[in-house]
């Protein structure tokens, strides 16, 4: 059997570390002696603005990022994601990855307790896989579960998860907002969805709910009983609930909250020279993270089947417009189909991704057959399954809220002779139009790529998600070696092999451009500079302390 | 008679209801856009989605949808919501009491503060006080309910100090008793003022206007012949038939206050039914969306009904059959 043995105390290092720096806020802007200066400050109230009502606190069936948002200081998971994404323990102190990546073996940390006092087991962990995470948590039941074989609980303190071929992204997704785990003995025998606990929820993290009203606030209390020892330093954590993102920034302003998710990039440059605040730049969210926005071509279209026509069109967008003009530098170009916030699977130096050059892309367009007549509108002649003489004009659908993408594309791509008509779709009738009718020529979604490609990158290209899912191979990309690459990824669990599997698959992504990665989107949170010890997502209170 | 005529009224409230709940279906489905978006999110695979989608009865026809759903509203079961998945009738309860208070407060604020402007205007005509208020009224009535919310917030809360931004309650207060009541009552002010706001304006236009009107009639040029003091000739031989065409549009005011309150709601963090139904309508969640429908159009009914009646008291020579 070969067995890869993960010794915990690499882990427990690391958890230490996180645990007694409070963070290490990894790419934030904060200045250094915001957070390093003094032993944190015990006690106090930490007031924080969510953008909408978490309506209910189970973060096990559903990925919705309101509820994960409110619930996920209140739970944990078996592995801790560092902003890095490097894997420490939580629920589970130690982990075995055995039978070359088929089995994964869990110990338990012992002496954990839920909120209401009771033993904190493996069944716990299996009746929450079982009844909820592989049934009602989209992105866990679609990949995880998708892959499993069975969970076993040989004792009350293992649990051994094995998987029909081998399985590489399992430590990835065992996090509180991949995998937070539910207390079996409120659960067991009940509706999952009708249970009360989901608006009364009992966890094991660093935070027990003393109360919801709904469409106002939760209020948060300190579990004097967390397993990190001296955790966490604040008495109580009140969320408010205030859904215009303006009004955050000016009650961030008034001293009525000390912590926003996002800052709405006009405000940014204010906020950052006032001196009264620190950031935290991060690509994470509870609900999505690191995620890109992208032009989708809808290939099943004649117009859109030349490489040649598709990679004019990157060429001819000056993406660093997109970071300054519409994310007001709260991102980065994107300069491979898969985020830099995934350190292992990201390509970087990629040869063929399209570059801004105004004259190239011309010479692209010229050469793929479409002319310019006089200044205006390019028109077609000698193109493959399009009539000589149709103008290059075709509509770019988009989430109202993506508008400043969609004008500033338009722009870019009339300068080189491109009719691009905008069609502006609420999201509910943009997954309509777009995955079930495929009534569309281009799009722009923002699509997150989670912390692990099997999550949320493979949905994109794979054959088999072309179809009326919602945000899944929206181009319609077909290529038999995507997919082979994509499943080699998935079962190859030594890391080194894993990486240079998705370099491959990004090489041949460009190749074809199937999309136009425009730009990976960042948040700033922001909370003032009395306050230090955060980390962007998951607890991210935990070791959270601030000072009057 | 009159009793007749209320219970005929009342009666009335079963086909409306009704009708309102059937447009109101109608439009959420036949509208584009599946809410098995909000319900499953974003990254799940075919499979899920299916499984959602029949967990909720979203695959069953729309007939065999609306049926189900008529069936459950004669028995009083309003569904359960999608995307909060529990009870609308408890959603809406927990939400209602901060929008009764938000909108009754502006309400009342609005129809004191219109008439007692009125007043003063109509006693002034044409004298500087009264042009003043004019311009402003008309300035108020002019301006949308979002920018006044945004004036409120900028200049006497963030600038002076003054009110909170946002919210019912201060976060970091346990607040109890009399003192809780205080602090809302201080949360309250800004937002009750924004959305009391346009009605102000327009109360205060009607009822100056009717009681010029009222002022140019023979019994008050007897009463004032009869030497009886100006105030008391204003305030209660005038203001009472004055005051008929403000009664006759408080039905109406009633359903653009719950229309201002969904605006007010948002722009101060009110946690009432305005923001959960914004919230619910870009979700697609149905049942909650029919559900404050519902409760919106019985409230404007009832108001409605109210007005008429309280016209009858105002005026005894109105009758009813």
């Amino acid at each position: 059997m070969a067995a890869r043995r993960l010794v915990a105390l690499a882990g427990a290092a690391a958890l230490l570390l996180t645990a007694c720096a409070g963070s290490d806020n990894e790419g934030n802007e904060t200045r250094p002696d915001a957070r390093s200066s003094g032993a944190p400050a015990k006690g106090g109230t930490l007031s924080v603005a969510l953008d909408s009502d978490p309506g209910a606190l189970n973060p096990a069936i559903t990925t919705s990022g309101g509820t994960h948002t409110a619930s996920e200081l209140v739970f944990s998971g078996l592995v801790e994601l560092t902003p890095k994404l490097e894997q420490v323990p939580e629920l589970a102190e130690s982990w075995e990855v055995l039978e070359n990546g088929a089995l994964y073996r869990f110990n338990l940390r012992n002496g954990v307790t839920w909120h209401d006092g009771k033993p904190f087991t493996s069944a716990d962990v299996k009746h929450t896989f079982d009844t909820m995470l592989l049934k009602l948590h989209s992105r866990t039941a679609a990949s995880v579960g998708a892959a499993l074989s069975s969970i076993t609980t040989p004792d009350p303190d293992t649990v051994e998860f094995r998987f029909k071929q081998p399985y590489a992204p399992l430590l990835q997704q065992l996090d509180v907002t991949e995998a937070p785990i539910l207390p079996k003995h409120l659960y067991e025998g009940t509706d999952v969805a009708k249970n009360p606990a989901n608006n009364k929820p009992v966890g094991t993290g660093p935070f027990k709910l003393v109360s919801y009203t709904p469409g106002s606030e939760l209020r948060f209390t300190a579990n004097r009983e967390y397993f990190k020892k001296d955790l966490p330093y604040l008495d109580e954590v009140v969320m408010r609930v205030i859904p215009d993102k303006g009004n955050q920034v000016v009650a961030l302003e008034a001293g009525e909250v000390d912590w926003l998710f996002g800052t709405p990039g006009p405000d940014l440059p204010r906020l950052k020279s006032s001196g009264k605040y620190d950031f935290i730049t991060t690509p994470l969210n509870p609900g999505g993270s690191n995620c890109i926005m992208t032009v989708s071509f809808n290939l099943d279209r004649p117009l859109f089947q030349d490489v040649r026509l598709r990679r004019a069109l990157g060429t001819a967008l000056d993406r660093d417009q997109f970071v300054d003009r519409v994310l007001f530098g709260q991102g980065r170009v994107a300069e491979a189909p898969i985020s830099s916030g995934i350190p292992f699977a990201h390509a970087s130096g990629l040869k063929g991704m399209p570059e801004f050059d105004r004259a190239e892309a011309e010479r692209l367009l010229d050469e793929a057959g479409w002319k310019r007549q006089g200044g205006g509108t390019r028109t077609s002649a000698g193109v493959a399954g399009v009539p000589d003489g149709t103008p290059l004009a075709f509509g770019f659908t988009h989430f109202p809220t993506f508008s400043a993408y969609a004008q500033l594309l338009r722009a870019q791509l009339t300068s080189v002779g491109a009719d691009v008509m905008l069609q502006p779709l609420e999201p509910p009738v943009f997954a309509d139009t777009v995955f079930k009718a495929r009534n569309f020529d281009t799009n722009i979604i923002s699509y997150c790529n989670g912390v692990d490609p099997e999550i949320g990158v493979k949905r994109m290209y794979v054959t088999s998600n072309i179809g009326p899912v919602p945000f899944s191979n929206s181009s319609a990309y077909r290529n038999p070696e995507v997919d082979k690459l994509f499943e080699d990824a998935r079962t190859t669990v030594d890391p080194k092999a894993r990486t240079q599997i998705y370099r491959t698959l990004q090489e041949k992504l460009v190749q074809d451009l199937p999309y136009l990665w425009i730009v990976e989107t960042e948040a700033n949170r922001v909370f003032p500079n009395t306050c230090k010890g955060f980390t962007p997502s998951g607890h991210f209170a935990e070791a959270a302390s601030c000072t009057t | 008679m009159t009793r007749r005529y209320v219970v005929r009224r009342l009666l009335q409230l079963g086909p409306t209801a009704a009708a309102i709940l059937l447009v109101g279906f109608l439009l959420i489905h036949l509208a584009p856009g599946d809410p098995v978006l909000a319900l499953a999110g974003e990254n799940g695979d075919a499979e899920y989605y299916a499984f959602v989608r029949e967990k909720f009865g979203l695959d069953e026809p729309l007939p065999t949808q609306l049926a189900t759903y008529a069936g459950n509203v004669l028995r009083g079961d309003l569904g359960t919501s999608y995307v909060l998945g529990r009870p609308v009738s408890d959603v809406i309860a927990e939400r209602l009491p901060a929008t009764l208070l938000l909108t009754g407060t502006a309400l009342v604020f609005s129809t004191v503060a219109g008439v007692a402007i009125g007043v003063f205007s109509a006693t002034r005509r044409r004298r500087w006080p009264d042009v003043t208020v004019t311009l402003a009224t008309l300035a108020m009535y002019s301006a949308p309910v979002f920018l006044l919310g945004q004036l409120a917030i900028l200049l006497l809360a963030l600038r002076a100090g003054w009110f909170p931004v946002q919210g019912m309650t201060d976060a970091r207060s346990s607040a109890t008793g009399l003192s809780h009541v205080l602090d809302v009552g201080h949360h309250l002010v800004l937002p009750a003022l924004a959305l009391a706001a346009q009605e102000v304006a327009a109360v205060s236009r009607l009822s100056r206007v009717g009681l010029l009107d009222e002022l140019r009639r023979d019994h008050i040029r007897t009463a004032r012949a009869k030497g009886v003091p100006e105030r008391t000739v204003v305030l209660s031989h005038a203001l009472r038939r004055a005051l008929l065409p403000v009664v006759t549009v408080l039905g109406g005011r009633t359903g653009q206050l719950v229309a201002g309150a969904v605006v007010v709601e948002v722009v101060f963090g009110w946690p009432g039914i305005g923001r959960l139904l914004v919230t619910a309508m870009q979700a697609r969640d149905a049942p909650v969306v029919l559900g404050v429908f519902l409760l919106v159009a019985v409230t404007v009914v009832v108001a409605n009904l109210l007005t008429d009646l309280l016209y009858a008291w105002l005026d005894p020579r109105v009758r009813y059959r």
